[in-house]
């Protein structure tokens, strides 16, 4: 364990690590565009740099091993000057175009710019122009003339995502960051990390391109239910102060954006492109209405109609859904749990042409709590198989199920989010909420517990589950 | 003074590459005496007490860069030679390659030898055609012969010579950038930590060297590190090879034993400036050595010691010789476009400097110069002294301070007048 100084201030260090992960872990903040703790050390933008002490120069601490008594300045006039120097050069081919960039608000160049150096650029000579508008892929555009090629983003599908497919082509100041070639980046399902790994705003989404402006915006701590990975994600919309009353209130109320959190247990910093696609998910037509056999009713008379239902079933069968948060399921063992049989059912399968599994993040399991799920309910459900004969009650819980699997003469309790045509076959069907709209915990295929928070207020002709269930099983109300 | 020759020691013929030529002068049997009678460390020993320095521009002395690499740590080693030879004014290793391309390949074999390389690697520049072709059929007929292969002359030591040629860019010349090109890769210089004698080809050490200091090691081991350390300058032994171009009576590739002075080198062996103009400056190793008025290199001798001494060095030893009357503004102008053109890219001090360095100078030349653009070109040039990932940066920075720090009022005169002190070429005209 060498013992370092930085700033005068003795610090622990580990062997093995650079002077820039020390700092960093210590508290003293040092500027970095292209290095990433997860990725590999590139060297190249040069403004991490920092004084050896007895020295008259800046060196970079990135690539800096810590060594038993080393010390360091992080803020001398040296390192002031330099980084200084280093602003100058970033901005010189800059287009300084933040009035119009995604980026702006969480841009590197843009902080480090107003901390660090502040003057404006010394130079009077044209700036070198490049493509503004290149399509990297179907959801990734570039700006050439914002990039620092800081080589981030070739480094992550070199080393993360192991697709390859980016390069850089020509070289000196008109170095191009390329797909290697045509839709190689299309098919690489992370790619969308390139953005957030972006410290500029050289590469933006097409799907959030000038849709919002990231000031006027807050992240909500969710997570992802895409598979079984649960990866920690934060949702953002619009900040309650930040509603506009002109717009449409569904457009006040909308995922804008879904990026990672952070989180070493589960995902690290990543999270592949089907997360960043989530409200594809969530922001389907929803059910807002109770019907019972096809005709709408209020939220209390059919659940109501279902407490009777199932009083009055023989044998009731109940599909439990593995979109139920770990207090949703608990609810049901808790509340139905003796009075059904259940089945676990996979509410999601892969998609066409969605990737099925691979060694970073994606499992082949497309639900988010399977492991509650199966974990509190021993049997599985088979979509293959009809239920048996004498089943007079199916409660579905959630999507994925096939309505002819039920025995003639059934009757079917239908919870569920989204407006689909099956709503109107059942008996009774009772809109619910979706992860977006409550707070919860998932449990990863590993057992990792992941808490999701509410974004949005749930409307009130749509019911939670965990409280629907204790209804169901609730004893016939007493006319008074 | 005497002036010793190591290379330059036979007539060029049209056979004199050939390997009958070669072996008639006594080739190869260097090899074999190293192979049959010594051990690698012996090898690594000769050539340490040598005291040979690079020839390809750092002068890092040899022996302590092949003191790193331990022959016997299980690892494999590679040996790279550098034939991507760039550097503007430079064009020495051309004649090694096109005229003895076996006493390469002789002294590459010893030096795999000693440090136990299995697999040894030829970069060579994409330009060079004709040395390409002198030597990839010097490797074939080492090849043929049994010089190179498996058991080399029947022992037990075997190495391959692979001849790999680049594809047309400056910065592969920079020992890190060029494994990265052999291995594949864009022709990106590495950082450092760790060292090329460390992490090199494939993750493992390497030894590169320049094909000058290669080519002094059959020499060595046939005469002993002694004797040549009795050669040229006590600090700076051996012999050079300069290439000599620009405003010179005769341009071309001299031998010289270090130390030998640069007056009887200029005006009697190389015939003087054309036209008997005065010397205005030189570059003494290629365009990134920083440039020396005529004033000052005369009283020199051609060796590091004394031109470190005044603020230069002998580089790769391409020296540019500038006659009286030439616009220094358009010669910054040109050495500029150069590194611009060949910047990597990947670090930002050159990448965006060099730019900035050439349009600046560009605006200056066509008669639009600013007071404040020759602070503009310090500064620039203070930035990437010591900032970048490879020495481009501090080589560009060194070109243009060392003008600007010589003929500054050339500049001044320029930018104030519109138009250059002289007629603006840079071509030597004789009837001047």
């Amino acid at each position: 364990m060498p013992e370092i100084f930085i700033n005068g201030q003795p610090v622990q260090a580990e062997r093995g690590q650079s002077v820039l992960e020390v700092a960093l872990a210590n508290g003293f903040y040092i500027p970095y565009f292209c290095w990433h703790p997860e990725l590999s050390v590139a060297g190249n933008c040069r403004i991490c740099a920092v004084q050896v002490e007895g020295r008259s120069w800046a060196e970079i601490a990135c690539n800096m091993p810590v060594t038993e008594g080393l010390r360091v300045l992080t803020d001398s006039d040296v390192v002031k000057e330099y980084r200084k120097s280093i602003l100058q050069l970033l901005t010189l081919n800059h287009p300084v175009d933040c009035g119009i960039c995604d980026k702006a608000g969480e841009c590197k160049l843009q902080d480090y710019h107003y901390q660090y150096n502040g003057a404006s650029s010394l130079s009077r000579d044209p700036k070198v122009r490049s493509t503004k508008f290149h399509a990297l892929s179907e959801r990734i555009v570039l700006d050439n003339e914002r990039c620092i090629l800081c080589s981030r983003c070739v480094r992550f599908t070199r080393e993360i995502s192991k697709s390859n497919a980016l390069g850089i082509v020509q070289r000196g100041d008109v170095s191009l960051v390329r797909a290697a070639e045509d839709h190689s980046l299309d098919s690489d399902p992370y790619s969308d990390n390139i953005i957030d790994l972006c410290p500029v705003g050289a590469l933006l989404s097409r799907e959030f391109l000038y849709k919002a402006r990231v000031w006027y915006l807050e992240p909500t701590p969710s997570v992802c239910p895409g598979c079984a990975r649960g990866c920690t994600i934060r949702i953002w919309h619009r900040k309650p102060e930040w509603k506009l009353n002109s717009l449409d209130p569904r457009l006040n109320a909308r995922i804008e954006r879904v990026t990672p959190l952070d989180n070493d247990e589960v995902n690290g910093p990543w999270i592949c492109n089907k997360a960043r696609d989530l409200k594809q998910i969530f922001e389907r037509p929803r059910a807002e209405r109770a019907m019972q056999k096809g005709k709408p009713v209020e939220l209390d008379a059919a659940i109501e109609a279902a407490r009777r239902l199932l009083a009055a079933a023989k044998h009731p069968v109940a599909l439990v859904s593995t979109w139920g948060s770990n207090e949703e399921l608990d609810a049901f063992k808790r509340t139905l749990g003796a009075r059904v049989d259940s089945l676990v059912k996979q509410d999601w399968g892969p998609q066409p042409g969605e990737r099925l599994d691979d060694e970073l993040l994606i499992r082949a399991d497309k639900n988010p709590n399977s492991a509650t799920a199966c974990a509190l309910f021993l049997d599985r459900d088979d979509p293959a198989q009809a239920l048996p004969e004498d089943v007079d009650l199916v409660i579905v819980w959630g999507e994925g199920f096939d309505f002819g699997r039920v025995p003639r003469g059934a009757r079917i309790v239908f919870l569920d989010a989204y407006l689909q045509p099956e709503n109107g076959h059942a008996d009774v069907f009772i809109p619910i909420s979706i992860q977006t709209e409550r707070r919860g915990h998932y449990t990863n295929f590993e057992g990792v517990v992941s808490a999701f928070e509410p974004c949005f207020t749930k409307k009130p002709s749509v019911a939670d589950a965990e409280a629907l269930f204790a209804a169901l099983a609730a004893p016939a109300k007493v006319r008074t | 003074m005497p002036n010793a020759k190591i290379l330059m020691t036979f007539p060029v013929t049209a056979t004199s590459h050939t390997l009958a030529d070669y072996r008639a002068r006594g080739g190869y049997a260097a090899l074999d005496k190293a192979l049959r009678t010594m051990k690698p460390e012996d090898v690594t020993r000769e050539v340490t007490t040598s005291g040979i320095q690079g020839r390809g521009g750092a002068a890092f002395p040899m022996g302590r860069k092949w003191a790193v690499v331990h022959p016997n740590d299980g690892q494999p080693h590679y040996l790279c030679a550098n034939a991507d030879e760039g550097e503007p004014g430079t064009f020495k290793d051309r004649w090694i390659l096109e005229n003895v391309p076996h006493l390469l390949v002789e002294s590459m074999l010893i030096a795999a030898y000693a440090l136990q390389v299995r697999h040894a690697f030829v970069y060579i520049r994409g330009e060079f055609d004709q040395p390409y072709r002198r030597l990839a059929a010097a490797v074939e007929e080492a090849y043929a012969a049994g010089y190179s292969g498996e058991r080399i002359l029947g022992t037990d030591f075997s190495c391959d010579v692979v001849v790999h040629r680049g594809a047309g860019s400056y910065v592969c010349g920079e020992a890190s950038a060029l494994l990265s090109s052999l291995e594949g890769k864009r022709g990106y210089p590495r950082n450092r930590p760790p060292r090329l004698t460390v992490r090199g080809l494939y993750q493992r050490p390497t030894v590169v060297n320049n094909i000058e200091t290669l080519s002094n090691i059959a020499w060595i081991i046939s005469n002993g590190g002694e004797a040549f350390k009795k050669i040229g300058h006590e600090k700076d032994p051996g012999t050079r090879l300069i290439s000599i171009s620009g405003h010179i009576e005769r341009p071309g590739v001299y031998e010289i034993e270090v130390g030998y002075p640069w007056r009887k080198f200029i005006y009697e062996d190389c015939g003087g400036i054309p036209g008997g103009r005065a010397l205005k400056g030189i570059i003494p190793g290629g365009i990134s050595t920083k440039i020396l008025t005529g004033k000052e290199i005369e009283p020199l001798t051609l060796d590091n010691p004394s031109l470190q001494a005044a603020g230069s060095s002998m580089g790769s030893g391409g020296m540019v010789a500038i006659a009286d009357g030439t616009c220094m503004v358009r010669l910054l102008q040109v050495l500029v476009r150069f590194y611009h053109h060949e910047s990597c890219g990947q670090c930002t001090p050159c990448r965006e400097g060099m730019g900035w360095l050439h349009r600046i100078i560009d605006r200056i030349v066509a008669g639009e110069g600013r007071p404040e653009d020759i602070e503009r070109l310090y500064q620039i040039s203070a930035w990437n002294d010591g900032t970048t990932i490879c020495g481009m940066g501090d080589a560009a920075g060194y070109a243009t301070s060392g003008i600007l720090n010589k003929f500054r009022d050339e500049f001044e005169y320029f930018i104030e007048h519109k138009r250059s002190r002289f007629n603006g070429t840079l071509e030597c005209l004789r009837s001047s």
